[in-house]
């Protein structure tokens, strides 16, 4: 009896000492935490913060509360993070690429690498060559082929200039050396949705958009080097051994610049946690997209990567 | 027929039925309070929503989506505040019958058109929701240009005594609508390097400044001239009260309405205020009384009432087949769908064909519980702000349209904008320019761009792309023929009124 009560005492002041030296990651979360995503609700990203927000139950302590400040291509969102009091309270989940990209190509102060602390990146968005079920284009090859016949006779729809849909289509249409012409549209939905009724030859969208349209459009490439983990029918451009830009979209949280490291790590192995979930996977299966789960360092160092792959193309088009 | 075994399950489902009404009424209440939107309750609201079985959770937020829409023609009439943005239209009659006692009967009216037009609109959806995705789908950026080009001749009908002014108007509206990004090329235009011009300028704080903040400055300078000597709003008892006799001549209206907003509902992205204000266009030029349209007409509160609401229904097409949102609501209940692992598709009437249609079902009853609660608890709502004097009720009216104008987005930036386009309201009220011609042309300038140059993007002969599609032609021989006959008339009316233009 006696040494169990020592033995306990004794855990009780290692308890207390430790949560002392690290009193600030024991005090976190108090609160709800405020996940800003920078798009409206509905898309993509919002998903994957939703169903963050519905599997961190039993993980966190506290809510998960996802707030949606869309606009200027995700900037705008993106501000209003950058300058939030840094005590965990207030994040950022946004889709990396689209992000990295806007800052390249606006006019702005925020510096996708710098400007924050990456948290963990939990899931991957990645973009697709399209053609509609009816196209004559059997194989990426045919539209290449097409395209070297008759050079810019081709019209192809992605889902706003600057996105890394269209970056993605860029590096496609340059690695390959050929021509097309590209028709913008306003997001995700209504390009897909302009793809099915054939205004376009082929179109650059998130290989995800594919779920449940399997009937109406054929994917002919997915734009990475390998597969994608959940839309496994369809091949790679580094499979198919057809150049490509490596430009995806990794879904990443942010903190403020500023937040303690050991709150920061804290919110780093919730994620890891979630990410892991069945429920997290299972909410995200239907949209076409799962977990993918990379520590704050490796996304970091993903970004950085894709940084240098698209600078060449983004130069093409500001100029 | 799927439409009536679901009707028949949702109306044997009590706590289904309770959801409904409380839903319709927590929509109406959102609506009519200026600064509360449907849309920003139900983005509340979402996350509740996940704990609660699919139906209840979509038919939860389709109904005060759709009840929302109704309850925004409240704070129209009341307040001349547009609770959202397709109630603007419903306030250029709807505001001058409350200013004169008829509150009550305005918004009589207003419900009544709702429910025609939004079970118009319902209908349509249920039995021909594979076609409305279909033809959704064949129509293009040249087709949608050609639709926005023919909609433009409704700014003809709102004009006003100046051609000029009118046309001045209808381009400032257009030039403002140009700021922000390029929708092509995505660089900023016009923002004169500001961050938050280049999100654009929003619709919401536009019209609450030209309209709300614009009429409070435009009866503010009133007073100062007549020394208070105003009329106060009364309400009587014949004012609250409808007829049968008055509502028939709106009868035609709501008709051609529900028909305009469905219509416009089945091309994703137009969305309620186009519909809202190419009815009431449309109405003006048809009616029999053009000369009391905008000082308080009640077929004027009819035609846009039907159309925007008529949207709501055929919308739910593309949203379902193709996953295109027409509207922030879409957006959200897209959200929903897949939450609850329903994926949104074409394959959707495959898979989920009795949750989809018990969700028809339930918006169908939702329209008849707004209805309800409206006609009945509306005039009661109306004889109790009337009883508020002007002298208190413009200073709330003045303060609600700063909790609008920032409530919307949450952004401080939109209460300057609101301000900024109060001073202009009042300026362009002042010296006679068109503020209806302006916002419409806001409206419509944005989609028509967009669409005009993804067409010469596509195409390989330049703008005879417009010529070459048959669907596309039709509706640019059907704007430039409406066109025509209004100029017809127009000289027809001078010859026969010299001196003034007659129709306003």
């Amino acid at each position: 009896m006696k040494r169990r009560t020592f033995v306990s005492a004794a855990v009780a002041a290692i308890a207390v000492t430790v949560s002392t030296t690290a009193s600030m990651a024991a005090d976190w979360p108090k609160r709800p935490i405020n996940l800003v995503v920078p798009y409206k609700a509905g898309g993509g990203t919002d998903a994957y913060a939703r169903a963050i927000s519905a599997a961190a139950e039993g993980i966190l302590d506290v809510p998960v509360v996802v707030v949606n400040k869309p606009g200027s291509g995700g900037l705008n969102g993106a501000n209003s993070v950058v300058g939030a009091r840094p005590d965990g309270y207030t994040m950022m989940m946004t889709s990396g690429g689209s992000f990295l990209l806007s800052t390249m190509t606006r006019d702005t102060e925020i510096d996708a690498l710098e400007s924050f602390q990456f948290v963990a990146q939990v899931g991957q968005l990645q973009t697709s060559l399209m053609v509609p079920k009816n196209s004559p284009f059997q194989s990426v090859q045919d539209v290449i082929d097409a395209a070297k016949a008759n050079p810019g006779s081709l019209r192809w729809a992605h889902s706003g200039r600057g996105g890394f849909h269209h970056v993605g289509g860029l590096g496609f249409l340059a690695n390959n050396g050929i021509e097309a012409q590209d028709v913008p549209f306003k997001g995700g939905g209504p390009t897909r949705a302009a793809l099915i009724g054939s205004q376009a030859d082929f179109g650059f969208l998130g290989v995800q958009q594919l779920a449940g349209f399997e009937e109406q459009l054929r994917a002919l490439a997915v734009n990475s080097q390998d597969r994608d983990g959940i839309m496994k029918n369809v091949p790679s451009f580094g499979e198919l051994g057809i150049p490509f830009a490596a430009v995806s979209s990794p879904v990443i949280v942010f903190a403020p610049k500023d937040t303690p490291a050991d709150v920061v790590a804290a919110m780093e192995a919730a994620l890891a946690q979630i990410a892991e979930k069945p429920e997290f996977a299972e909410l995200l299966a239907s949209r076409g997209t799962g977990p993918v789960y990379q520590n704050g360092a490796d996304a970091k160092a993903t970004l950085t990567s894709m940084k240098a792959d698209a600078t060449p193309l983004v130069e093409s088009l500001t100029n | 027929m799927e439409i009536f075994p679901a009707l028949l399950s949702v109306l044997t489902d009590p706590t289904l039925l309770f959801a409904i009404v409380l839903a319709a009424a927590v929509g109406m209440i959102v609506g009519a309070t200026p600064g509360l939107t449907a849309s920003a309750a139900i983005a509340m609201l979402l996350p509740i929503t996940f704990y609660m079985p699919p139906l209840f959770a979509l038919a939860f937020l389709y109904v005060i989506g759709k009840s929302g829409r109704y309850g925004g023609s409240i704070a129209a009439i009341l307040f001349n505040t547009p609770g959202t943005a397709a109630s603007a239209a419903t306030q250029i009659d709807g505001y001058p019958l409350a200013r004169s006692g008829k509150a009550g009967k305005a918004m009589k009216v207003a419900t009544i058109s709702s429910i025609i037009g939004d079970l118009m609109g319902d209908i349509l959806l249920v039995v021909g929701v594979g076609f409305i995705a279909a033809i959704a789908l064949k129509l293009g950026p040249p087709e949608t240009f050609a639709i926005y080009f023919a909609a433009f001749v409704v700014i003809g009908s709102v004009i006003g005594k100046s051609i000029v002014k009118g046309l001045a108007s209808a381009l400032l509206g257009i030039l403002i609508a140009m700021v922000g990004l390029d929708p092509i090329s995505s660089e900023e235009r016009y923002t004169f390097g500001s961050f938050d011009l280049s999100n654009g300028v929003g619709l919401v704080p536009l019209m609450i400044g030209v309209f709300v903040l614009g009429e409070v400055f435009a009866q503010m300078e009133e007073r100062r001239k007549a020394k208070g000597d105003i009329e106060e709003n009364e309400s009587s008892e014949s004012g609250n009260s409808l007829s049968w006799e008055e509502y028939k001549p709106c009868l035609p209206h709501a008709f051609r309405g529900g028909f305009i907003g469905a219509g416009i509902g089945v091309l994703p992205g137009l969305g309620s205020a186009i519909a809202a204000f190419i009815s009431y266009g449309e109405g003006k030029r048809r009616a029999k009384n053009p000369e009391k349209w905008g000082k308080g007409a009640l077929e004027g509160v009819a035609a846009p009432e039907a159309a925007n609401n008529a949207v709501s229904g055929p919308s739910m097409a593309p949203l379902l087949t193709l996953g295109i949102p027409g509207s922030t609501i879409g957006a959200i209940l897209l959200g929903v769908f897949l939450i609850h692992g329903i994926q949104v598709g074409p394959t959707l009437f495959l898979t989920d064909k009795e949750l989809v249609y018990q969700l028809f079902a339930c918006g169908m009853l939702g329209i008849i519980a707004y209805g309800v609660i409206g006609y009945f608890g509306a005039t009661q709502v109306a004889r109790l702000i009337l009883k508020i004097p002007t002298n208190v009720l413009y200073p709330m009216i003045f303060l609600t349209a700063f909790v609008a104008a920032y409530s919307a987005r949450g952004s401080m930036f939109d209460v300057t904008v609101m301000t900024v386009a109060g001073f202009g309201g009042w300026l362009m009220r002042k010296y006679d320019f068109n503020i209806a011609a302006c916002v419409i042309s806001f409206v419509l300038a944005k989609g028509a761009e967009e669409t005009f140059r993804q067409s010469l993007l596509m195409s390989e002969s330049g703008p005879l792309v417009f010529v070459e599609r048959p669907i596309a032609l039709a509706f640019l021989i059907l704007g430039l023929a409406a066109m025509a006959f209004r100029i017809r008339g127009i000289l027809k009316e001078r010859r026969i009124a010299q001196g003034g233009l007659g129709d306003a």
